[in-house]
C-alpha cells in the first residue's frame, strides 16, 4: 500500500483479541488506526471528541454485538453515526448478516457504508480493500446479504429473465464493487463487464446512472421495492 | 403492601388536610374492626341477593331440566355462581383481609362443541360450591346484620370482640367454599408454575450457549483467520515473519479448541451421554481443585433428562465447594431409593454432596443454590441444604427417578422440531 | 362422507343401509340390554346402604356403613368402565386412586384413614351418584330400544314368517282389528304385507341412530360421572407436559454438543494439525508449507461457516434482539420458496414463547421447501386475546398429516407441551394451511 492511498480508522470492537488484530492488520497495510474502543457508547464519544477536534476519521469499523447489552448496539450506533456525520464511512462487521440491519443501514444513501460477515477478514486484501472503498464512499455489502436481497426481491420473474452471467454481475454490483474489479474478479476484460452492465439496467428498466454511488443505489431500491 | 396500612395513611392524610377545622371525633377502635363490622352489616344485603339468585336459577334450571332449556340454563345459572365466588373473595379480601387464590379457570378451549361445554360448565366443582356459600349465607347474614346492628349501640365496649369472633366464622367460610380447596388445584398450579420454569430455563440455556460461541469460539476463529490470511501472503516473501505468524495461528488454533471443548463440556458432556453418571462425575471430580471421593451405586442407567440434571447439580455444587468453601476434602454419593412400591415407579435418585468447610451456605435468593433449588423443585425435585457456620456442609438433593425407556423424545433423533 | 374406519377407503353402501347390521350397532343394543339387571341392582343397593348408613350415621355405625357404600359403588365403577370400554369404544381413564395418608410411624393405613380418604374423595361420591341416576335411565333404554329394534325387525321379516300363521295359529295373518263375532281385519293381502314390511324396514333403518343416540348419552354418564374428574386429567397432563418439555430440552443440549463435536471440533482438530506440519516445514520446505497453511485458511473459513449456522440452529440472534417481525423475514429470506410474511403484533411476547414460535415457523417452511412443491408460501402472525396465532401456508400439493413418526408429529407434541395447538388442513392436490396457536405470556 502506498502512503497517499491510507485512510484513518477508528474500530469499535468488544473482542480485544480482534481488536488488536485488526489494528495490526491495517497497521501492517500502511494504514492509521486512530482508536480502539470496546462498546458503542466508547465509539460515538471518540467520535464526537475527534469531530469537535476536526479530526474524523475516514471510516469506523463496527462490530454488531458489543457492550452492555450484547445485541445489536453496533448497527444503531452506525445509524446514529451516519446521520450526525454524512462524510464519515462506516463499516459494520459482524458474525451473521441479517437483511434487515442492511436495510436500516443503506436507509436515505449508500454513500460510504458497508456491511460484511466477519469470515471476510480471512481474506487479508479484499477487506482491507472494502475498508478503503468505504472510506472513499464506496459500498461494500457482503455476498450473503446481497444473495437474501436478491432471494427475496419481489421481482423473480424480471430476475430469471437475467443471463447467469447478468445475475453475477448484478450481484457483485450490488455489493459495491467497481466495473474494474468485477472485471477482475470474474477475469474478463472491462469492455464486456461494460456490456452486462448495459444490458441488465436495459432488462431491470432502469436508466443508466453515472457513478458507482448512484448504481449501487439503483440496484438495491430496485431489488428492495 | 395490605389493604390495612393503605388506608391507614389514607387517613393521615385526611387529617393532616382538615388541619383548621375541629379533629374528628375519635372513634374506638381501629379501621380493621370498622371493616369488619362494615362486613357483618353488608352480609344480610349480601345474603339476600346470593339466595334469590341462587334460589330462581336452581328452581327454574332444575324444574325446566326435564325439558331440554333447563339444562342450558342450569349451566348459565353456574357461571354465575363462579362471579359470584369472585365478588366474595373480592369483598373478603378488602374487608376482612382474607387473601385467597382464584381457582383455576374453565379450560373451555378444551371442550369441542356447545354439549361438552354445557355438561363441563355443569360438573364444575367450584361453581357448585360457590351455590352452596350463597345458600347457607341468607340466615347467616340475617344472624349476623342483627348482632353487629344491636351491638353497635347496646354493646359498644365489646363490639370489637363481637365483630372478631363473628367475621372469623365468615373467614371460615370463605376459606372453606370459595378457595381452590383441592389438592388437585394446588398440584395445578404447582405444576403450570413449574412447565413455565422448565420452558423458561431450557430457552434461556439456548440462548446463553448461542452468547458462549458468539463471544468465544467464533470470535478466537475470525482471529485465526485473519492471521492465517495474513500469514499466507507473508510467508513466501519473509519466511521469517511467516513462521512466526503460522506459529501464533498454531497456538490461537490449539486455545479454539479449548474453548470449544470447555462449551461442550457445559452443554452436555459427551461422556455422560456415552458411559453415564459413574465416569462423568469422576471426571468432574477430577477437575475440583479439591480432592474428592465419588460413589455412585446405580444398577441402571436413568433417563438422560435426570442424568443431565444430576450431573450439573454435583457438578455446580463441586464448583461452589472449589471457590466458597475452604474444604479440604469433599464427597460426592448418589444411589436409587425405593419407596416400597412394587413396580418401583415412585423411586427417587439421591445424590448428596458433602464438604469439611467452612459451611455457612444456604439457599438465600440470589444465590447459586436458590437457582439449583428451582430447577430442581421444577422437575418435583427437592433440595436440603445443611450448613451450620463452622461447617461440615451436608447438601442432599432428590430426583425423580425415571428409566431410559420411559423418556420420550429417546426415539426421537432430531430434538428440536 | 362414508369412510370405513379399519381401512380408511370410502364405502359403496351408504351408511344408513349399513348401520341395521354394523357390528357398533349391535354391540351398543347389547349394551343398553345388559345395562338394565347391573343397573337394578346397583340402584337397590346404593338407595338401601345409603338410607341406612345415613340414618344411623348419628351412632357410629353409620360412618363405617356409608364408607362400604362408596367403596361399593368405586367397584361397580370398574365393571361400568369395563363394560363402555368394551361395548361403546369409550376411551377412558381410570379415575384417580382413593390417596390414603401413612401413618406417622411407617406402618400401613389404618381402618379410619381410608373411611376418611373414601369420604373426602369426590370421585367416590360421583359413583354413587352414577349407581342412582343410571337405574331409572337403564329402564327407559332397555324398554325403547328392545320394543323398536323388536318390532322393527319382526313386521320387516313379516313377509318371511306370515305363512306360519295361517299353518299353525289358524288365521290368515296378523290381526290388527277385530270385534268378536264382527267385522276382522287381518294382514294377509301382498298389498298391506308390503306396507307392514316397508313399515318395518323404517324402523330397522330408524332404531340403530335411536340406540346411537341413547348410548352416546351413556357414554356421557360413564364419563362424566366414572372417569377422571377435570382437574386430576389437567394434572396427569401436565405431569406429561412437563416431562415432555424436559425431555427435549436435555435432547436439543444433547443435539447441539453433537453438531459441535462432529462439526467445528473435527475441523478444527485438523486444521491444528495442519498448522503444526507447516510450522515444522517452513524453514525447510516453504513452498509446501504456504500450500499447507492455505489449506488450514479454507478449514478455518469452513469452521466459521459451520459455526454460524450452528449458532443460528440454536438461538438466532436476530431474534433476541428485534423479535419475531425481521427475524422470521429472514428466515423467510433463506427458504427456496418466495415466502410473504406479515407480523401483526404490537408486543413481544415471552423469550421462551418466541423462541418457540420461530422454530415453529422454521420447520414448517423447511417442510414447505422440502416437501411441497410450492410456488408460494405466506406466514401470518398474529395475537388473538391471549394466544399467540401463527399460520403458515403454501400452494403445494398437500397431503401432509400430523401422523406419529412424521416431522408434523413431533412439533404438534412440542406445542401441546405448552398448551399450545397444531392444526393441520392438507388435501391431497393442496393447498396446505398449518395453524399454530401459542398460549401468549408478556415479557416480564
Amino acid at each position: 500500500m502506498i502512503a497517499d492511498d491510507s485512510v484513518r480508522v477508528v474500530i469499535a470492537e468488544d473482542s480485544v483479541l480482534l481488536r488488536e488484530g485488526l489494528t495490526r492488520l491495517l497497521t501492517d497495510l500502511g494504514h492509521e488506526v486512530v482508536a480502539g474502543v470496546g462498546d458503542a457508547e466508547g465509539l460515538l464519544k471518540t467520535i464526537a471528541e475527534l469531530s469537535a477536534a476536526d479530526a474524523l476519521p475516514d471510516v469506523v469499523v463496527a462490530d454488531v454485538r458489543m457492550p452492555p447489552t450484547h445485541t445489536d448496539e453496533g448497527v444503531r450506533a452506525a445509524v446514529r453515526l451516519r446521520r450526525d456525520h454524512p462524510e464519515l464511512g462506516v463499516l459494520v462487521f459482524s458474525q451473521y448478516v441479517e437483511e434487515q440491519y442492511a436495510t436500516e443501514l443503506l436507509a436515505g444513501s449508500t454513500r460510504g457504508v458497508g456491511y460484511l460477515l466477519k469470515d471476510r477478514v480471512a481474506e487479508v486484501r479484499e477487506f482491507v480493500d472494502a475498508v478503503v472503498r468505504v472510506a472513499r464512499g464506496g459500498t461494500a455489502l457482503d455476498p450473503e446479504v446481497v444473495a437474501q436481497l436478491l432471494g427475496r426481491s419481489r421481482k423473480q420473474d424480471v430476475l430469471a429473465g437475467l443471463t447467469p452471467r447478468e445475475r453475477e454481475v448484478l450481484g457483485l454490483m450490488a455489493e459495491g464493487r467497481t466495473n474494474s474489479a468485477i472485471a477482475k474478479q470474474l477475469v474478463v476484460s472491462d469492455g464486456a463487464v461494460e456490456k452486462h452492465v448495459s444490458n441488465i439496467f436495459l432488462k431491470l428498466g432502469l436508466s443508466p446512472s453515472e457513478g458507482d454511488h448512484r448504481r449501487v443505489l439503483a440496484v438495491l431500491t430496485y431489488l428492495r421495492s | 403492601m395490605t389493604a390495612r396500612t393503605r388506608t391507614r395513611s389514607h387517613a393521615v392524610q385526611v387529617a393532616a388536610e382538615d388541619d383548621d377545622r375541629l379533629p374528628p371525633a375519635r372513634f374506638a377502635f381501629g379501621s380493621v374492626t370498622w371493616k369488619e363490622v362494615a362486613h357483618l352489616h353488608l352480609n344480610l344485603l349480601e345474603g339476600i341477593l346470593g339466595f334469590v339468585y341462587v334460589s330462581l336459577w336452581l328452581y327454574a334450571g332444575a324444574l325446566l331440566s326435564v325439558t331440554v332449556v333447563g339444562l342450558p340454563l342450569l349451566a348459565a345459572g353456574l357461571m354465575g355462581a363462579r362471579v359470584l365466588g369472585r365478588a366474595e373473595r373480592w369483598r373478603a379480601r378488602v374487608l376482612l383481609g382474607v387473601r385467597i387464590d382464584e381457582p383455576s379457570p374453565l379450560p373451555r378451549h378444551r371442550a369441542r362443541g356447545f354439549l361438552n361445554r354445557m355438561w363441563m360448565t355443569l360438573k364444575d366443582p367450584v361453581a357448585w360450591r360457590s351455590t352452596l356459600y350463597a345458600f347457607i349465607r341468607l340466615p347467616w347474614g340475617v344472624l349476623t346484620f342483627a348482632i353487629a346492628l344491636t351491638s353497635l349501640f347496646v354493646a359498644w365496649p365489646v363490639l370489637g370482640h363481637i365483630a372478631r369472633g363473628l367475621t372469623n366464622v365468615d373467614r371460615a367460610m370463605v376459606r372453606g367454599l370459595l378457595s381452590p380447596s383441592s389438592e388437585l388445584e394446588r398440584r395445578i398450579a404447582e405444576l403450570e408454575e413449574d412447565r413455565g420454569v422448565v420452558v423458561d430455563t431450557a430457552a434461556a440455556d439456548l440462548r446463553r450457549i448461542e452468547r458462549d460461541l458468539h463471544d468465544g469460539a467464533q470470535a478466537r476463529l475470525v482471529a485465526l483467520a485473519m492471521g492465517l490470511g495474513l500469514a499466507k501472503e507473508r510467508l513466501l516473501e519473509d519466511p521469517e515473519a511467516g513462521a512466526r505468524m503460522v506459529d501464533e495461528a498454531h497456538g490461537e488454533a490449539k486455545l479454539a479448541l479449548q474453548e470449544l471443548r470447555d462449551l461442550a463440556r457445559g452443554i452436555h458432556p459427551a461422556i455422560l451421554t456415552d458411559r453415564g453418571l459413574g465416569p462423568a462425575l469422576t471426571s468432574v471430580a477430577g477437575r475440583c481443585t479439591v480432592p474428592v471421593k465419588v460413589a455412585v451405586d446405580l444398577e441402571s442407567r436413568p433417563a438422560p433428562a435426570i442424568e443431565g440434571i444430576a450431573y450439573f447439580t454435583v457438578s455446580e455444587l463441586l464448583q461452589n465447594i472449589s471457590k466458597h468453601s475452604g474444604a479440604r476434602t469433599a464427597e460426592v454419593e448418589l444411589w436409587r431409593a425405593t419407596d416400597g412400591a412394587k413396580d418401583r415407579t415412585e423411586d427417587r435418585l439421591l445424590i448428596r454432596v458433602s464438604d469439611d468447610g467452612r459451611g455457612g451456605a444456604s439457599t438465600a435468593r440470589g444465590s447459586g443454590l436458590a437457582g439449583l433449588a428451582e430447577r430442581l423443585g421444577s422437575v418435583d425435585g427437592l433440595f436440603v441444604v445443611d450448613s451450620p457456620a463452622g461447617g461440615p456442609t451436608v447438601v442432599t438433593a432428590e430426583l425423580p427417578w425415571r428409566s431410559r425407556t420411559e423418556s420420550r423424545s429417546e426415539s426421537r433423533t432430531g430434538g428440536r422440531p | 362422507m362414508a369412510i370405513d374406519h379399519a381401512t380408511g377407503r370410502p364405502h359403496r353402501v351408504p351408511a344408513v343401509l349399513r348401520a341395521p347390521l354394523e357390528g357398533r350397532t349391535w354391540r351398543e343394543f347389547l349394551y343398553l340390554m345388559t345395562s338394565l339387571p347391573i343397573a337394578a341392582v346397583a340402584f337397590a343397593l346404593a338407595v338401601t346402604l345409603t338410607a341406612a348408613g345415613v340414618g344411623t350415621l348419628v351412632t357410629f355405625v353409620g360412618v363405617p356403613l356409608l364408607a362400604a357404600t362408596l367403596a361399593a359403588a368405586r367397584g361397580l365403577g370398574v365393571l361400568e368402565r369395563a363394560r363402555a370400554r368394551g361395548l361403546l369404544r369409550l376411551e377412558i381413564a381410570e379415575p384417580e386412586p382413593v390417596r390414603v395418608r401413612r401413618r406417622r410411624d411407617g406402618r400401613g393405613p389404618g381402618p379410619m384413614a381410608w373411611v376418611g380418604a373414601l369420604f373426602k374423595s369426590g370421585t367416590s361420591w360421583r359413583h354413587l351418584l352414577y349407581a342412582v341416576v343410571h337405574f331409572p335411565w337403564a329402564l327407559f333404554t332397555f324398554v325403547l330400544s328392545l320394543v323398536l329394534w323388536s318390532v322393527g325387525w319382526t313386521t320387516f321379516l313379516y313377509p318371511l314368517w306370515q305363512w306360519t300363521l295361517p299353518t299353525f295359529a289358524h288365521q290368515p295373518g296378523i290381526q290388527i282389528y277385530g270385534e268378536t263375532g264382527g267385522r276382522h281385519f287381518y294382514v294377509d293381502s301382498p298389498f298391506t304385507i308390503g306396507i307392514t314390511c316397508a313399515l318395518g324396514l323404517l324402523l330397522v333403518l330408524g332404531t340403530p341412530w335411536v340406540i346411537r343416540g341413547l348410548a352416546h348419552v351413556d357414554r356421557l354418564l360413564v364419563r362424566g360421572l366414572l372417569g377422571p374428574s377435570r382437574l386430576a386429567e389437567r394434572v396427569w397432563e401436565l405431569e406429561e407436559d412437563r416431562g415432555v418439555v424436559v425431555d427435549t430440552a436435555s435432547a436439543d443440549l444433547r443435539r447441539i454438543e453433537r453438531d459441535l463435536h462432529d462439526g467445528a471440533q473435527a475441523r478444527l482438530v485438523s486444521l491444528a494439525m495442519e498448522l503444526g506440519l507447516a510450522k515444522e516445514l517452513v524453514e525447510r520446505d516453504p513452498e509446501k508449507a504456504a500450500r499447507m497453511v492455505d489449506e488450514a485458511h479454507g478449514e478455518v473459513k469452513l469452521a466459521l461457516q459451520e459455526l454460524r449456522d450452528l449458532a443460528r440452529g440454536i438461538h438466532p440472534a436476530i431474534l433476541t434482539d428485534r423479535g419475531l417481525g425481521p427475524a422470521l423475514a429472514s428466515l423467510a429470506g433463506r427458504c427456496t420458496v418466495p415466502v410473504a410474511t406479515e407480523v401483526d403484533l404490537d408486543s413481544r411476547p415471552a423469550p421462551a414463547i418466541e423462541g418457540i414460535a420461530y422454530f415453529t415457523v422454521s420447520e414448517l417452511l423447511q417442510n414447505v421447501s422440502k416437501h411441497s412443491r410450492a410456488r408460494s408460501a405466506q406466514v401470518d402472525v398474529w395475537r388473538s386475546g391471549d394466544r399467540l396465532m401463527l399460520r403458515v401456508g403454501d400452494d403445494g400439493r398437500g397431503g401432509a398429516g400430523t401422523t406419529s413418526g412424521s416431522g408434523l408429529a413431533g412439533l404438534a407434541e412440542r406445542l401441546g407441551s405448552v398448551d399450545g395447538l397444531l392444526v393441520v388442513d392438507s388435501p391431497v392436490g393442496g393447498p396446505t394451511t398449518v395453524t399454530a396457536e401459542l398460549p401468549w405470556r408478556a415479557r416480564g
